[in-house]
């Protein structure tokens, strides 16, 4: 067990680490107590944050179960939690689970060893993983994305699994996307399907602001002589500086001009597009679906791994509960994917993200947290507790593959656009 | 005609390539295309200057193909790929003007067995000022049409040699080309059984298939936005289609030129660079001649291997290259 270098103020971190130590176990309370213990709702080992307008809502079974049927009649047995299948189509990949591995960024805590073990571990689960902006800018091409790359495909097995490469302004300049689609190291990847571009207009941290990193006297000076990122703001007396990327300018028209550049020039890489939470979210969705994206990443305002100024974190950008009502299950073309992230690490606040239209949900910090905990296979343990969770859920609503899901699932049972007013109140129960 | 082949070829060692009759006289042939294609543009009042190696950036292409990076006294510099940005920049001076331009890109490894992929190369790059997409074409068709009329007149026997008929040549000397539409390319694919995006290039086997098709050069024009570079011109009447054309030869040969008008409006630019994920901020020096006034023009580049191996016949670039270095091979 690693000391524990990394930290995330306002995440459930001890219940994550304990996820990354004991695994399944931990979805349950401790089987000591087991005959002698109580529980019932209001126990303490409940997770979720009823505050946030996504835990709010409920799962909610019901008592008549057709789908169940229909199980019971395909199996000749009745159904279990185990029948349920988790296998998902996630942006153009098969994926074991309706889980991937987020882009971490290129701060410090996402982009060395922690983050090559995630890969490592990601590959195992057969998931696919996103491979943050600015890594290479910042940190090099061979040392730090092929490392992540290379551990990732040493462990996925032949048929799942995927790797999705971002490419921010700054990485244009470094022509990350045509490094990467040419480079024989990632030949295998991309000739089997299973190697994807993302072109992130933004992040949940910080709506609006590209990334963000503190670096320290040398290294600013060696990124203003390569003339990369602005570097302006002093951080305290040590003579840190913020490091600045551009997150970009994007119109309708920019966006479907470059989704059809990526496909015209990457025609093997499927296309994925991140939004940071906005308040046209539904737009961009269309717009990107429309000019061919296979998977649409909506990183709520909860999400982020990096650096962000306060007054971001504290409030600004939709929630993701928000973003997924805004957008339209109408305008996904069958086969494409809606992608999720923020504050995910357990299965309920996945299978409330699957109920409001997402097809998959990202793990970032959690991921970070897991590995940190034990770097051979934390994010493995806290993938098993999550899976286990989903499918106790999916059984209960008495569905069978994580598609199956609707609005109709949670409570409060509202449709259409727009969280129910006791939702958006604070509240939960009708 | 034979066509192309796909599957990727083997080369031979260097020194036994270079001592290679056949490629003796593909070099022959060069040679005279060369010596057609300068008196036919110095003809057409065309002045040629020789044109830049390297540069803080370049045509930032396609289709996955990569600039190579040089280390120039701490700043990162680009090989051309193109010069179209300079071809540009220089039409105040040089209203009419060509370069035989070296250009290294450095292509996906899957371009190798594609015949008509190299990682050097050169293209005969012609800009005029103040011209429409007709003229360009005009003054590429001309080209072509003088070059292989040259040719068949100087050096026959090296392409019957070579096995080329020279009937198959008959209605390109008379000067006959066709056109149509990107759109109805894509039409055409499709009866002729072939998939292709109607918003991307046409892809390197639907080329073919339509190149085979036909019994002598052809453009074809309107690519849609998204397929090629910031710098071709946008309809202004017809949003997302551009004024841009390939000339494809027939016989299977494929793509011979590519050109267009170009966009000349600074905000355009700008805006058309953020659509093709470009960072502005790295065409500094482009941008600044931009907003002092970029002169509109029309003008292509003419890959100087794909005509030479047009006119040889030869399967593959490489036999006519004599150093070829081929996408994803390491060669001397």
């Amino acid at each position: 067990m690693s000391a524990e270098t990394v930290t995330a103020a306002g995440f459930p971190e001890a219940a994550v680490r304990a996820r990354a130590r004991h695994g399944a176990a931990a979805v349950f309370p401790p089987s000591g107590e087991y005959g002698t213990g109580l529980f019932g709702a209001g126990t303490p080992a409940g997770e979720g944050d009823r505050s946030d307008p996504l835990d709010a809502l409920r799962p909610a079974p019901p008592v008549f179960m057709p789908r169940r049927l229909e199980k019971l009649i395909e199996l000749g047995r009745e159904p279990g939690h185990d029948d349920v299948d988790l296998r998902t189509g996630v942006g153009g990949f098969a994926s074991a689970l309706p889980l991937y591995l987020s882009a971490f960024g290129s701060t410090r805590a996402g982009s060395g060893d922690l983050a090559v073990a995630a890969a490592r571990q990601a590959g195992r689960l057969g998931i696919p993983m996103v491979v943050g902006e600015n890594t290479v800018p910042v940190h090099g091409y061979r040392s730090v994305l092929l490392a992540r790359v290379g551990a990732y495909a040493e462990t996925v097995g032949d048929a799942t699994g995927g790797v999705v490469v971002q490419q921010s302004t700054e990485d244009a300049d470094s022509e990350v996307w045509n490094l990467v689609y040419s480079d024989p190291a990632v030949r295998e990847l991309r000739d089997s399907g299973r190697l994807g571009f993302e072109l992130k207009t933004g992040q949940g941290a910080k709506p609006g602001l590209g990334g963000m990193t503190v670096v320290d006297p040398a290294e600013a000076e060696r990124l203003t002589e390569a003339g990369l990122f602005t570097l302006a703001t002093r951080l305290g007396g040590n003579g840190a500086r913020l490091r600045c990327a551009t997150p970009g300018t994007f119109t309708e028209e920019i966006l479907r001009q470059q989704l059809r550049f990526m496909r015209n020039n990457f025609p093997l890489a499927r296309i994925w597009v991140k939004f940071h939470p906005g308040r046209d979210i539904g737009t961009a969705a269309a717009t990107a679906w429309a000019a061919g994206a296979d998977a649409v990443t909506v990183d709520g305002a909860e999400g982020g791994t990096g650096w962000a100024p306060r007054v971001f974190l504290d409030g600004v950008g939709l929630p993701l509960a928000d973003c997924l009502d805004r957008i339209d299950r109408n305008d996904r073309p069958a086969g494409t994917s809606l992608l999720a992230s923020g504050r995910m690490w357990e299965g309920g606040r996945a299978v409330r993200a699957l109920a409001l239209g997402a097809t998959a949900v990202g793990l970032g910090r959690a991921a970070l947290l897991a590995v940190d905990e034990d770097p051979e296979h934390g994010l493995e343990r806290l993938a098993d507790a999550l899976a286990l969770e989903l499918k106790l859920l999916l059984h209960a609503l008495g569905q069978y593959r994580p598609s199956e899901l609707t609005r109709a699932d949670l409570w409060p049972p509202a449709t259409g656009h727009g969280v129910p007013a006791a939702v958006a109140a604070g509240g939960g129960r009708p | 005609m034979e066509p192309a082949h796909a599957a990727a070829p083997t080369l031979p060692p260097l020194g036994d390539h270079l001592a290679s009759p056949r490629l003796r006289s593909a070099m022959l042939v060069q040679q005279e295309a060369l010596y057609a294609a300068r008196e036919f543009l110095r003809g057409e009042g065309f002045t040629e200057l020789l044109p830049p190696l390297i540069g803080p950036v370049t045509d930032p292409g396609g289709r996955g193909a990569k600039a190579l990076d040089v280390d120039y006294y701490g700043q990162t510099y680009k090989l051309m790929t193109s010069a179209i940005l300079y071809k540009q920049a220089s039409l105040r001076g040089f209203p009419r003007l060509f370069y035989i331009a070296p250009n290294v890109r450095v292509e996906p490894p899957e371009t190798a067995g594609t015949g008509r992929h190299l990682v050097e190369f050169h293209q005969i790059d012609v800009e005029i000022a103040d011209a429409t997409r007709e003229e360009a074409q005009t003054v590429a068709a001309g080209l072509l049409t003088r070059v292989a009329e040259h040719v068949w007149t100087a050096v026959p026997e090296v392409l019957r040699e070579l096995g080329r008929d020279e009937a198959d040549f008959a209605e390109l000397r008379s000067g006959k080309f066709d056109a149509c539409t990107h759109e109805e390319a894509v039409a055409r694919l499709a009866a002729l059984g072939h998939a292709q995006s109607p918003h991307a290039e046409i892809d390197w086997e639907a080329e073919r298939i339509l190149s085979l098709d036909a019994g002598h050069p052809f453009f074809v024009n309107d690519y849609p936005k998204g397929s090629r570079g910031f710098y071709d011109r946008e309809d202004p009447g017809r949003p997302g289609v551009l004024r841009n054309f390939d000339l494809i030869a027939h016989g299977g040969y494929g793509e011979l030129v590519s050109g267009s008008e170009r966009e000349a409006d600074y905000a355009t630019i700008v805006t058309r660079m953020r659509e093709s994920g470009e960072n502005p901020a790295k065409y500094a020096w482009y941008l600044d001649v931009a907003r002092r006034g970029l002169s509109p023009s029309a003008g292509f580049g003419m890959g100087l291997q794909r005509l030479v191996r047009f006119l040889t016949g030869l399967d593959a670039l490489w036999q006519v290259s004599a150093y070829p270095k081929l996408p994803g091979v390491i060669t001397p």
